[in-house]
């Protein structure tokens, strides 16, 4: 049984303090600070700017690309990274030899600092002495040495093909938790029925995955929405703005610019179109659709 | 990867005999398609581990010089040598992270308690609350929690980037521990309450050393993350000797060129550590990662 407990709350009370002080707090102050003007806090010399901001971002191009390029960056990646990750999670949910190493493959890239991660592609991608450029002019695809990092639209999609490379193995980790709850006695019964390999993925094994592929796929929808690290140490947002994301745009409003308010509002909006997304794939998840 | 959405799951639930569909035997394409798996994810580190242990003329050739010849430590030594700054920030990172993670095993591991063992009002809102919050791109707190800090004078202090990392991953950690700690029998903890032990005690004796594996999930996790962290790192942390490793070796290169025979060797240097977390662990870290997810 459970207790009614009058300590219960007071048990909470270090956790709650630490969230209200880093995360509730702070929140709130950016909220505030994105309607501001000239202000870096909500103590001293606030001043109200109304929508101002929010206006000034709309009509900003830079902002705009940045917008556009993290929708792009994020809707190509999420559906790769899923079907990568459905392909690696069938794999490891089999029993063979050496099971322990490709595990180990598969929580590797995930525990890798993304930050480090993009420094070690980004040697890799070096135009002038690069291991891809010499595999491939050694194999005689290329000629010249390609300029990947540094060329439109190359240099995108080097971006996603690292977010690719990094997260898949995470969403496989978690589509694994949702095959191990699907029953085996549905697979014993479909080869009863002398069912394929294929319609027996299709018909069984797909279906009883939803709820995992739906979990998966919002959380790689939110991270992928707010990629900060990548761009910043792969491209530094480059060449000109064409990999500079929502976040490496705010981060530069605030403390290259040093505008608060301007770099707040570009969060705030970041924030709403990931709400957004949130609460739509919630209530899928709620109505069992898709 | 922040973040853990969904509903709980029983941790324990890997302990299952193994199906049938699992022993079936293997075929060659699908060991074929495991190798390429192994390969493609080891294969980035293996190159930056080559880089590292080839010296400058090697690494700066045309064409590439696949294996290094002669191989060499002289890399490393020369961190210690010449830019011991970037042990410093290894040194930093590890600071940072192991008091991090005793941090947030401390706080959260009392209100998983609490919330999952207790009944009280409001309880379910207090949990649904903290998810929530944590769904705010860290990036939401950098323009605040950069100006509390310098009004605090915590910028560039280790209390400071400990209370950030805290802050940012103690919901996680609530929220996966919560779930383990729903597996301890009730039994047990009746017989204690009828012998008159108090919940903290209960906690401490019973619940906490009940629920080690979970506990130790937890704590690698989080150690990931705060090791990991980079946009508070970056922020709180502006002073050159107080960087941590991501961000130290990140801004390392400076304006003009790139030293990545130093950059190299200092990642491989950091990224050791979580080599053998994942290696050593990695039962542990699939379990609190999907008991922290699925359903």
């Amino acid at each position: 049984m459970k207790y009614a407990n009058r300590a219960g709350p007071s048990f909470l009370a270090p956790a709650l303090l630490i969230i209200a002080f880093v995360l509730l707090f702070p929140i709130f102050q950016t909220i505030v600070l994105s309607f501001g003007r000239n202000s870096t806090s909500i103590f001293i010399g606030y001043e109200f700017a109304g929508l101002a901001n929010y206006q000034r971002l709309l009509n900003t191009p830079r902002f705009i690309t940045s917008l556009n390029n993290t929708i792009l960056f994020t809707a190509v990646t999420v559906p790769i990274e899923l079907l990568v990750g459905i392909g690696l999670a069938l794999i490891l949910d089999r029993n063979f030899r050496g099971k322990g190493l490709v595990r180990m493959a598969a929580l590797f890239p995930w525990a890798l600092p993304t930050a480090l991660n993009a420094l070690m592609w980004r040697w890799m991608f070096n135009t002038e002495f690069g291991l891809f450029n010499s595999m491939l002019s050694d194999i005689g695809l290329i000629a010249e040495r390609i300029n990947w990092l540094g060329a439109i639209p190359s240099a995108m999609h080097v971006m996603m093909f690292v977010s690719i490379w990094k997260t898949s193995s995470f969403m496989a980790l978690l589509l694994l938790a949702g095959l191990q709850t699907i029953p085996d006695d549905l697979y014993e019964a479909g080869s009863v029925d002398g069912t394929t390999r294929l319609s027996e993925f299709r018909f069984i094994t797909l279906p009883l995955l939803k709820p995992a592929i739906l979990v998966s796929v919002l959380l790689r929808t939110m991270d992928a929405m707010r990629a900060f690290e990548l761009p910043f140490n792969l491209t530094d947002g480059g060449p000109l703005t064409s990999t500079e994301t929502l976040s490496l745009y705010a981060y530069r409003a605030i403390f290259q610019y040093v505008n608060f308010n301007l770099g707040s509002s570009a969060i705030l909006i970041q924030f709403i179109i990931i709400m957004t997304i949130s609460v739509f794939y919630i209530l899928m998840i709620r109505r069992g659709d898709l | 990867m922040t973040l853990f959405g969904g509903s709980a799951t029983a941790p324990e639930r890997d302990r299952r005999t193994p199906r049938s569909r699992r022993r079936k035997p293997v075929s060659l394409g699908f060991y074929i398609v495991a190798a390429i798996t192994v390969v493609v994810s080891f294969f980035p580190t293996a190159w930056i581990f080559l880089t590292s242990i080839k010296t400058e003329a090697d690494i700066y050739a045309w064409p590439v010089q696949y294996l290094p010849d002669p191989a060499t430590l002289e890399n490393y030594l020369n961190i210690l040598r010449e830019t011991p700054e970037l042990l410093g920030y290894i040194l930093n990172s590890f600071i940072v992270a192991t008091t991090t993670t005793f941090v947030i095993l401390a706080c959260g591991g009392l209100a998983a308690y609490s919330l999952g063992r207790l009944t009280y009002r409001g309880r379910n809102l207090i949990l649904i609350l903290i998810l929530a919050v944590s769904m705010f791109p860290p990036l939401a707190l950098l323009p605040s929690l950069f100006n509390m800090f310098l009004e605090l004078g915590m910028i560039n202090t280790y209390s400071g980037l400990i209370i950030g990392h805290a802050g940012l991953y103690t919901p996680i950690a609530v929220w996966i521990l919560t779930n383990f700690f729903k597996t301890v029998p009730y039994e047990i903890e009746d017989a204690a309450r009828v012998d008159g032990a108090s919940s903290l005690r209960i906690f401490w004796s019973i619940i906490l050393p009940l629920s080690a594996p979970g506990l130790i999930s937890t704590g690698l996790i989080v150690f990931i993350f705060s090791w990991n962290e980079f946009p508070l790192s970056l922020v709180l942390m502006s002073d050159n000797f107080m960087r941590t490793a991501p961000v130290g070796i990140s801004l390392f290169p400076g304006e003009y060129s790139f030293p990545w025979e130093i950059i190299t060797a200092a990642t491989m240097l950091t990224i050791l550590p979580i080599l053998v977390i994942s290696g050593v662990f990695q039962d542990r870290l699939i379990g609190g990662l999907t008991a922290g997810s699925g359903k």
